[in-house]
């Protein structure tokens, strides 16, 4: 059984078509890469997924392993075990880092009907992750996002990725803004996450990030539906030719 | 002429007034309350005395002998209690070294309302009602070059039910002396009308606290009149969360170079509660700051109103005036205003100023849901942390928790009834 399965997707914004029957299967395991032009609709993928109010589906169906997720909102979709790293991470003045990142866990592990953490043993975990992502414990102190660079937003989305565990993880863009240093450090937090037991999607525009999160599947997104899949080498055939070339072909 | 209840209130002030001679402070102040101020006045237009003024009322006559009713966690070391406006010596704590309080003297009362009577609080309702019946007008000094290092907290309480509360306070730090202050008001009254005027010397340093928590029928019509002299500094918090209807009004009078006001204010409103802070910088001299952060919450049918003006004189060159109000509405029914008011004639000034009313940001609120939170956590922590960054910010550092509990207390009123 898949993972995560997204059947026939259908969605409209503001009375425009956006998704115009996505479908795609992803396998435990897995890291699927999902292309495509500004516009085709990548983003709207991802806030459907989570389960954004306003982006509910007209028709179709998505499930996590196996559970439908219409009749869930988002907060329940995360603890369910789906994550969300946002292109552009929200600013949370006044929220700490550190209370922020434990409530999450301590939501999830709720749902999963573990005990939530005290709260040395959280600030421990927290403190042995966010070292993995060059988080420093300063910024855990600060508010959440505020003040934050590009590549500390970003660094900070995989620090909460690698503490939720999520069996899904959808990166929305997840590249952008980051320079090359940040962008092996974000790689290798992402990688590290990988096992037999979850699967990550990959949003992106760019070839560049999957040298660094290689990908077994890459589909190309064109005007809300899949109009390729393929391999790795899919990705390198974008580069080369851009998207147009496929899309004409298509 | 038609008989009205305002009439009884006006009476009952005069003929308590009547016994003192002409020239009597009371008397005077007595002369000049002609009525209670109409909605077409413009700084009364969004807060509207109406219902208060068919309101049978009459001045109260302090009991003397009335126990207090420190049922709230007192945090100064040193208390300072006044109970139906009086101050009660019984039961407040022996003064730190270097600081003084006392009765003023009918000469000295009449000085104290000529100062009130040259800022433009001279027609505020509480200096002329106030000063009519105060039982006393008291005078705290902090002495020249002393710093008290513990908080001072100030308790107002009492009153009765179809009464007003007249609690007069003079506060004067001299030259390079630094007081943190805390005052709470706790009335149990119709009608509380404190009355201030606050003098801060060169150099002197005031730390101020107020907690607007009277009974849930209580009006508080609170008049404050500041005057900073040279490089002066007063930091004021103000906390409004009680009462049927609270009003803090400040005017303050940046007169020496180099002083430094911030006037930051919180406003949280349940039910039909209505609050407002009314604040007036005036910068009459170059180089001088002032800082306002004001926030408030609204939920049930409240309504809130932040009215800040800010003036700055021909000659207050290089004057920095920064002003930002921001409100979250809970609920549909509640509403808020907010006025930003800015004079300025002199031409080498930095003045900003921003206001906002809206509710919980869309984006904010899926990004918690996004991790897990649900939504009415998720709210709570939004409104929380929108009242903790603007504490944190504004509040000395060893008040933030008092400060933030206190936020709290009243949040839990509305946060659950909202989000359920």
């Amino acid at each position: 059984m898949s993972l995560l399965e997204i059947k026939n997707a259908h969605l409209k914004l503001d009375d425009k078509n956006i998704l115009n029957g996505v479908s795609l299967s992803v396998n435990k395991g897995e890291v699927h890469a999902i292309m495509g032009p500004n516009g085709s609709g990548k983003s709207t993928l991802s806030y459907m997924l989570a389960g954004r109010d306003g982006y509910e589906l007209e028709e179709g169906e998505i499930l996590l392993d196996g559970i439908s997720l219409s009749e869930m909102e988002a907060d329940e979709r995360a603890r369910s075990g789906l994550f969300l790293a946002f292109q552009y991470p929200v600013e949370l003045p006044g929220v700490g880092g550190m209370s922020f990142l434990r409530e999450a866990v301590n939501s999830r592990r709720k749902f999963l009907g573990e005990k939530e953490l005290d709260h040395l043993a959280f600030v421990k975990e927290a403190r042995k992750e966010a070292s993995k992502m060059y988080v420093k414990d300063e910024m855990l102190k600060r508010a959440v996002n505020v003040g934050f660079s590009g590549g500390e937003k970003k660094r900070f989305e995989i620090l909460q990725m690698a503490m939720l565990k999520p069996t899904v993880s959808i990166l929305d863009e997840t590249d952008s803004g980051l320079d090359v240093d940040a962008l092996k450090i974000v790689s290798d937090g992402v990688n590290a996450q990988r096992n037999n037991d979850n699967a990550i999607v990959v949003i992106t525009h760019y070839q560049r990030l999957l040298d660094y999160i290689v990908p077994d599947f890459v589909h190309i997104l064109s005007d809300g539906l899949i109009i390729k899949s393929g391999g790795p080498e899919l990705a390198l055939e974008v580069e080369k030719n851009g998207y147009s070339g496929l899309i004409n072909a298509a | 002429m038609q008989h009205s209840i305002k009439d009884d209130y006006i009476n009952s002030i005069k003929n308590y007034t009547n016994q003192f001679e002409v020239t009597n402070f009371r008397r005077i102040a007595c002369n000049d309350f002609k009525n209670w101020p109409s909605p077409r006045e413009e700084t009364w237009r969004l807060s509207r005395l109406g219902s208060l003024s068919r309101k049978k009322i009459k001045p109260i006559n302090p009991n003397l002998k009335k126990n207090n009713n420190n049922t709230t966690n007192l945090i100064g070391s040193t208390i300072i209690q006044f109970i139906d406006g009086a101050y009660r010596e019984d039961l407040s704590s022996k003064l730190p070294s270097g600081v003084n309080l006392s009765v003023l003297s009918d000469s000295e009362s009449l000085k104290y309302l000529q100062k009130i009577k040259k800022s433009n609080l001279s027609d505020h309702p509480s200096t002329n009602v106030s000063l009519s019946c105060t039982p006393s007008i008291m005078k705290l000094t902090v002495s020249k070059d002393i710093k008290v290092k513990d908080f001072l907290e100030i308790i107002y309480e009492g009153g009765e039910d179809s009464q007003s509360v007249h609690p007069v306070l003079y506060l004067e730090l001299e030259e390079n002396s630094s007081l943190f202050l805390i005052e709470r008001f706790n009335h149990l009254t119709s009608l509380a009308m404190p009355l201030q005027l606050i003098e801060l010397r060169n150099k002197a340093s005031l730390n101020s606290i107020k907690i607007f928590n009277d009974h849930e029928k209580t009006y508080n019509l609170s008049a404050n009149c500041v005057y900073l002299s040279k490089e002066s500094y007063l930091n004021s918090f103000s906390l409004i969360k009680g009462g049927i209807f609270t009003r803090s009004e400040t005017h303050a009078y940046l007169n020496g170079c180099n002083s430094k006001l911030n006037l930051n204010g919180v406003y949280i409103s349940s039910d039909n509660q209505h609050h407002d802070l009314t604040t007036a910088i005036y910068h009459d001299v170059p180089d001088c700051t002032s800082k306002q952060i004001v926030r408030g919450v609204l939920g049930g049918k409240s309504t809130g109103v932040f009215q800040g003006k800010v003036r700055v004189a021909q000659d207050a060159q290089r004057t920095d005036g920064q002003q930002m109000s921001r409100a979250i509405l809970l609920s549909d029914t509640a509403s808020a205003n907010a006025k930003p008011e800015l004079e300025i004639y002199a031409d080498d000034v930095i003045c900003a100023h921003g206001a906002t009313v809206g509710e919980l940001d869309d984006d904010q609120l899926f990004y918690l849901n996004s991790r897990g939170v649900p939504m009415d956590k998720a709210r709570e922590i939004l409104i929380k942390a929108f009242l903790e960054d603007m504490i944190n910010q504004s509040v000395d550092n060893s008040l933030h928790d008092f400060v933030f509990k206190e936020a709290e207390l009243a949040l839990s009123s509305i946060i659950p009834k909202e989000t359920l």
